[in-house]
């Protein structure tokens, strides 16, 4: 029995002498949001891969920046490179994340990375 | 300078765990899971990297405004000039799964503090700062710097003011990071050399800060997750 | 704060079940509590460097055997040259990761890094099939008696 190949050169060929993240440049279309904008992180179903932090669905984050084009890596993970879109970085307040985090401490955040696919407008 | 010419004290002894290496590797190679050429080549690579380049670029920031301008929007080609090439350095020219080409430089003040971690993996900024240490990979670290900063860095010995911003950056994606600590008081008047000197590798992760006189890393703490480990 | 989607814990739960064997091995246990771990040899020997010489082709060995390093490598060369039964054979970095966080607590706690790294991998490839206890005593075997003849 012949065993599928899968067939990777494409990114090599892609990527080398240029780098991953930066062989997608320009390949996500325009972004849909700005440094500023506040979002929600979806609660998208994830059966095979991702690398959304589950502590943070369903939470709210404010974009600090927009670091890069790339497929998400629900995509990436299964070598599907077709559809780039934009990256944030996202900040969050620590109590919105856990609403038991003290109050002494309000201003404390965490960021993260994520694709533009897991975020809704708030 | 008699100490120069005593040969560098060894370890004349053969342990399990060396010669379990060499099986394990072996065995491996003969099986076709990879090559030993390829082994060698990226053992090569490895061999070349750790923290003094990252120490480096946060000395020159620290001196340099225009430099530190640039090494927080383009820690990439920041790096550049501390011989780090993200792109090219590596024997792959692009980066691999674990090493992307994306360098993000964190920028503490007095009143934010930048740490980061992975909480999915153990992602690290391998060409520009080395192998991760140990504690950095534990579940414990991983797990709980999210949900309680404060408390882990203090197990570090870094005990942060109420009115100082606490921010982790979970490295989940295709950047990888390290932070640019405040220049410590104390410092005035240093070279490069005396002040990256001072930029240990906790410094870089963002679990310490800076002072004259500190050039190593403190032992750290290394614990076991409480619940029991499940995927 | 949403509530977690009920599907999310039934999916944990399936993925528990495949969890493998989950068994000590006898020849790592051998290495475990015989084995002299580098802070017992540094000290006892004066030398300051805080990791075994090994640790680095370690980290490289498990680069190696993960998908897309073996991947890149692979796919560098011409088609023809290229082993495609390869693809079967690779150990994810993720997946190696996450049994080296629970063997290790499970059966390494009180083992040092990087030997609880090595005896991990060790253990993660024997019970995946892709190298055999017996074949890793023999060649260990060998390999101690190359090192120690010179």
């Amino acid at each position: 029995m012949s065993k599928p190949h899968f067939d990777r050169e494409h990114h090599v060929k892609k990527a080398t002498g240029i780098g991953d993240p930066q062989c997608f440049k320009g390949e996500a279309g325009p972004a849909k949001f700005k440094v500023g904008d506040k979002v929600r992180i979806k609660d998208l179903p994830d059966i095979f891969y991702s690398r959304t932090q589950v502590y943070t669905r369903g939470a709210p984050a404010t974009v600090a920046e927009l670091v890069y084009e790339s497929p998400a890596a629900e995509d990436e993970s299964w070598d599907n490179t077709d559809n780039p879109v934009w990256f944030y970085s996202v900040v969050f307040k620590q109590k919105d994340l856990w609403p038991d985090y003290p109050d002494t401490f309000a201003n404390d955040t965490v960021e993260t990375e994520l694709p533009e696919r897991w975020l809704e407008p708030l | 300078m008699a100490e120069k010419h005593k040969p560098a004290p060894m370890v004349d002894e053969v342990s399990e765990f060396e010669v379990l290496e060499i099986a394990v590797r072996e065995l491996a190679i003969e099986k076709g899971l990879f090559t030993a050429e390829d082994h060698q080549h990226w053992t090569e690579y490895m061999h070349t990297l750790g923290p003094l380049p990252a120490a480096r670029l946060v000395a020159k920031a620290w001196l340099d405004p225009e430099y530190k301008k640039l090494a927080v929007k383009d820690g990439v080609k920041a790096s550049l000039d501390v011989g780090v090439d993200w792109v090219n350095s590596m024997p792959t020219k692009f980066g691999t799964p674990s090493d992307y080409c994306n360098l993000r430089v964190l920028e503490d003040t007095p009143k934010l503090k930048h740490v980061v971690v992975c909480t999915l993996c153990s992602c690290y900024p391998r060409p520009i700062l080395g192998q991760s240490p140990e504690w950095y990979r534990t579940p414990n670290y991983r797990r709980r710097l999210v949900r309680w900063p404060r408390q882990v860095l203090a197990e570090f010995g870094l005990q942060l003011p109420e009115d100082v911003e606490v921010r982790v950056e979970d490295s989940n994606q295709k950047s990888r990071f390290i932070v640019l600590p405040v220049r410590p008081e104390g410092t005035e008047g240093w070279t490069e050399d005396q002040l990256a000197e001072i930029v240990t590798r906790d410094c870089l992760i963002g679990v310490a800060v800076p002072r004259p006189g500190k050039t190593v890393n403190d032992p750290r703490p290394v614990r076991p997750a409480i619940n029991p480990y499940k995927h | 704060m949403t509530d977690i989607n009920p599907d999310k814990l039934k999916l944990d739960g399936e993925m528990e079940t495949r969890n493998m064997d989950d068994s000590p091995i006898e020849l790592l246990e051998k290495i475990k509590h015989e084995g002299r771990v580098w802070d017992d040899l540094s000290e006892q020997y004066g030398v300051d460097n805080p990791d075994p010489p090994w640790r680095i082709t370690l980290e490289a060995t498990c680069d190696m055997l993960a998908d897309g390093y073996w991947a890149t490598f692979n796919i560098c060369k011409p088609k023809d040259e290229r082993n495609t039964e390869q693809e079967s054979k690779n150990l994810d970095a993720v997946e190696r990761r996450w049994e080296e966080d629970q063997l290790v607590s499970q059966h390494y706690t009180d083992v040092p890094f990087p030997e609880s790294q090595l005896l991990a991998l060790a253990h993660t490839l024997i019970r995946r099939g892709l190298l055999n206890e017996k074949d890793l005593a023999s060649r260990m075997a060998e390999v101690d008696q190359r090192l120690n003849s010179a």
